[in-house]
């Protein structure tokens, strides 16, 4: 399958998720998993599901305006996403890069072992 | 030595050399690296430093605002950067967000694996 179709899928299935059920974003990390979310270092699924679920709002919205992925050399694929976020209430919706890099299952999926998360301040 | 020290030893090398030599970025890269720039995929050492150096301005400078890494499962590095760029002439700075995988060479450095640059609009 083409890559960037892989990416493209991968982006809507995850904002998809986050923005309908976060507690649901957990079958897409391991215990192995590593975010970095405004420069705080979480590591392991269950940590790092606790962490979105807890996030200081109830409802958001991702809108993504770049996708751009490559093969990362290890049979995995990074994905560099940009966008905004708007939270229900907020007059403005924030921006954001996120950087994923997503290592195939045995099941033919995929599975986040890297993630990095940062606001775009204007 | 700490990878949050490499990784920023790493960024302030390159963006010293992208700002003063452009052209001595060549030996940053490898023949199987990958930059996209702007979504244009650009594959080896060579073609990559040819597109850097074409980039439509003779002076620039890099201001890196954060730094995130994490190791990236195939001995490698994930760097992810945001800061801004001022062209020379230029009233206002550009932002942008860049991420690099680096990887070790035998020799103890590192080399861009995968690049990948947006500029962040407001």
């Amino acid at each position: 399958m083409d890559p960037d179709a892989v990416a493209k899928a991968f982006v809507e299935h995850y904002y998809t998720t986050f923005d309908s059920n976060r507690a649901g974003l957990a079958n897409l990390y391991q215990d192995g998993s590593m975010l970095t979310f405004e420069g705080q270092k979480i590591q392991g699924a269950q940590s790092i599901v606790a962490k979105l679920t807890s996030l200081p709002f109830q409802q958001c919205q991702h809108s993504i305006t770049t996708v751009d992925c490559q093969p990362s050399g290890a049979g995995g694929m990074l994905v560099f996403v940009s966008g905004t976020l708007q939270l229900t209430g907020e007059q403005h919706a924030l921006k954001f890069s996120q950087m994923f890099h997503l290592m195939p299952t045995q099941q033919g999926s995929f599975y986040v072992l890297n993630d990095i998360f940062r606001l775009n301040y204007a």
